[in-house]
């Protein structure tokens, strides 16, 4: 086994957190490692093809992972295990690349609201959930959104939401402009009495940064961007981190396992290099920022006579409360072309349901969703609809244009049993035991998802749609099995002031690792009404800013 | 240099080796899974899920060349219901009407895809796959192989992009990833 050269900081994981944690320990000058199993996005390698993109994965999966090379096990309700890979709905990945999720995702540039978190306090308990509050608060988080915005670069203007969390500075760009069912939607809403306002958007609204303005390209949101305007850690933070020379990023390297030492703290990492040969590389303090399901395997295949059940485990705590996000909402079809397919497609929302919603714990907000192409089209009908023949090519045809949706990430109920384990049969490709899912979401969910797809079915029919149905996640094909988790996976490492039901301290350490922090979106408490992405950015800054402080 | 005589005499070698555990190849096929029988029935049954009108159907698009193409690359695991299927689906035809079913009237054929559909087929010829879950297949590889890209071999001339009016390809800016 070769050993490298000891480092001041080791990150596993170039992905949102990842990305942001190592430029700044390099910029406040600790050599560091960034970790990363997949290698640099090349968007020639995938171009527009729709069944390869982040979002269909019928084919593969054009950022990762490679479906043969890391299989994960699905646990059915009735405790059957089935092997299944990347393309498979229930797999819940995100991707791996540098730059993970956010070199395809849509970019929706979220902060979480204040009430956020504390939703235990503002809605007390839940029955069958670990509902809890975070053990900080928005305004502690406040100066690292800021930075996450200005750093990454997001493009909004939170003045037209009356509901947006307090801010110190504006965002950096101005907020892109409404596409043509976006404009429309938004003055029905206010027509409504609710308050709509543009998306914040990680793309560029004009120049930023030395990169280019977007294109509006129908093709975003589970694609790279052709002119390099969306903005991921693999095209800011990362280069920043590499430009002080004290980041080298290795790619395709698979992290297997982080090693202790007798005294019980973190001595660095085994892992598999690109040619497959075991390397160990040891540093003074370890970063792990692999996307919530990979994290806790991570952790859970490091064992030690210290740490049996596996690192920050002691508690068996760690790969609990795995959560995402059910997608909840209406569709409505219109008897004119709704649609101009200016990109992404979304490009308006509301934030009126996030909270203090009647019966409901939480909310979401509902916006105008990125575009479909034909085939995921073709996918999406209505119950009931004809499936085949001459009826479903003419539906094709005549509503491809004119399919308005309204959608929104909904607050999950986080459960105890949801949850990764390490399968103790099937391995990957390097013989490391792979994810294990099993658990269920929480009944509540779903009622929380008929209320939200109501709200998102009157103003479709407000609108005029001529047509309309909603998706609440119980109707077929959808089933209640399964836990969340998906693209906007979260929670499997909780942050919390107890030991006993957290994997964290409130500054992201492990709690039974002095030197071992987490910087991902595992240590998510809850998953707010709001894509991730800001979140995970902000508490990476946070995090890797403290350890700048101690371990330098 | 081999000259013809020995050419030939290789290849046959060659061929006859190759066939050695494989399933049926009795004439040279175009496809790389299908017999071209197997090709005629499923080309049949992929036209009626997308039937030519003013636009192009399923054949034209080449969907056909979609479905031998994943199905090698990328589905190897469903071959074997490729197979099945189409001869359950051969087999019924047979006995219900004496032909093939790319050989029975368009509205006839129409009937047995609706029957297939609702499961109201005699269940006797369907022992290794359910008509349903045939169709529920061949449903999704069709849609994939007409409104997909046409890198894999189907949505040929972007037939189904015109037919929505997408202008193809995507006109995009510069490509300017240059890491690594
Ligand atoms: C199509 C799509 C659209 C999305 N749209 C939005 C949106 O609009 N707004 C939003 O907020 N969010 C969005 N998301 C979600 C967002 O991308 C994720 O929330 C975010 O990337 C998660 O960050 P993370 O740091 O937790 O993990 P990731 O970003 O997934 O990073 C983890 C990285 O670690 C690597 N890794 C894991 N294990 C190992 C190991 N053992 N060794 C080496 N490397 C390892 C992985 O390969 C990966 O690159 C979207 C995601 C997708 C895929």
């Amino acid at each position: 086994m070769d050993k490298q050269q000891h480092v001041q900081a080791i990150v596993v994981g170039a992905g949102a957190g990842g990305g942001v944690a190592a430029k700044v320990l390099a910029t406040a000058g600790m050599q560091t490692v960034l970790f990363e199993r997949g290698g640099w996005p090349v968007y020639d390698a995938h171009i527009n093809d729709e069944l390869i993109s982040q979002r269909m994965q019928v084919l593969d999966s054009a950022f990762g992972p490679d479906w043969k090379k890391h299989p994960r096990v699905y646990v059915g309700p009735d405790g059957s295990r089935t092997t299944i890979h990347a393309g498979d709905g229930s797999y819940n990945h995100v991707a791996a690349c540098v730059g993970s999720g956010t070199v395809s995702y849509g970019a929706m540039a979220w902060r979480f609201m204040q009430e956020d978190f504390r939703l235990k306090s503002i809605y007390g308990e839940v029955e069958g959930s670990t509902l809890d509050d975070w053990p900080i608060s928005y305004d502690d988080l406040e100066p690292y959104y800021e930075q996450a915005e200005w750093e990454v670069g997001v493009a909004g203007n939170d003045s037209l939401n009356p509901f947006a969390p307090p801010r110190r500075r504006p965002h950096p760009m101005p907020a892109f402009e409404y596409n043509r069912d976006g404009r429309y939607l938004a003055d029905v809403c206010q027509r409504m009495g609710l308050h709509p306002f543009p998306i914040p958007m990680l793309r560029n609204s004009v120049p930023y940064n030395g990169r280019a303005a977007c294109i509006r390209n129908r093709t975003c949101c589970g694609y790279a961007c052709p002119v390099d305007a969306k903005n991921g850690t693999q095209n800011t933070v990362i280069p920043v981190a590499m430009a002080t020379g004290r980041c080298e990023v290795r790619t395709g390297c698979v992290v297997a396992e982080l090693l202790t030492d007798d005294a019980g703290r973190v001595a660095g990492v085994r892992y598999f290099d690109p040619e497959g040969r075991a390397q160990t590389q040891t540093a003074d303090v370890v970063v792990v920022a692999g996307s919530a399901t990979e994290t806790a395997r991570l952790l859970l295949n490091s064992r030690s006579r210290l740490h049996p059940n596996g690192l920050g485990n002691n508690h068996d705590c760690v790969g609990r409360n795995l959560q995402g996000h059910a997608y909840t909402g209406a569709s409505g079809l219109f008897d004119w072309d709704i649609l101009d397919l200016t990109g992404p497609g979304a490009t308006m929302a509301i934030c009126d349901y996030n909270h203090h919603n009647p019966g409901i714990v939480g909310g979401g907000l509902l916006a105008n969703e990125f575009y479909m192409l034909p085939y995921a089209f073709s996918q999406s009908r209505p119950w009931g609809e004809a499936r085949w023949g001459k009826a479903h090519k003419d539906y094709q045809r005549q509503n491809y244009y004119r399919l308005g949706r309204l959608l929104g990430p909904i607050q999950e109920m986080p459960m105890w049993d949801a949850r990764v384990t390490v399968d103790p049969a099937v391995k990957d490709h390097w013989g490391i035991p792979v994810v294990a899912l099993s658990g269920s979401r929480h009944p509540r969910d779903f009622e929380h998802c008929r209320f939200l797809s109501a709200r998102a079915e009157e103003i479709l029919r407000q609108a005029g749609a001529v047509r309309t149905w909603r998706h609440t996640g119980d109707t077929p094909p959808a089933s209640f099995y399964g836990p969340s988790g998906g693209q906007h996976q979260a929670g499997t490492c909780r942050m919390g002031n107890r030991p006993e039901t957290s994997v964290t301290d409130a500054w992201c350490r492990v709690h039974e690792v002095e030197n071992l922090f987490i910087a991902d979106g595992s240590v998510l408490v809850t998953n707010g009404g709001f894509n991730p992405v800001l979140t995970i950015m902000a508490l990476a800054y946070r995090t890797a800013e403290y350890i700048a402080k101690h371990f330098r | 240099m081999l000259n013809r005589r020995q050419f030939i005499q290789r290849s046959a070698v060659c061929s006859s080796l190759f066939l050695v555990g494989c399933r049926r190849m009795p004439q040279q096929s175009p496809y790389r899974i299908f017999s071209p029988e197997e090709a005629g029935c499923l080309i049949a049954l992929c036209e009626q899920i997308i039937p030519a009108d003013d636009a192009p159907g399923a054949t034209e698009a080449g969907v056909i060349y979609y479905i031998d193409a994943t199905v090698a690359r990328y589905f190897p695991d469903t071959k074997d219901r490729y197979h099945n299927g189409i001869a359950s689906l051969q087999a019924h035809c047979q006995a219900a009407h004496g032909q093939s079913f790319e050989a029975l009237s368009p509205t006839l054929r129409t009937e047995v895809v609706e029957r297939m559909e609702t499961g109201s087929l005699p269940p006797e010829h369907w022992e290794t796959i359910s008509p349903q879950a045939f169709l529920t297949m061949v449903i999704r590889h069709t849609m994939q192989g007409f409104y997909g890209p046409p890198r894999h071999g189907g949505n040929r001339n972007y037939a189904s992009y015109r037919m929505l009016k997408l202008d193809f390809p995507l006109v995009v800016g510069q490509n300017r990833y240059s890491h690594g």
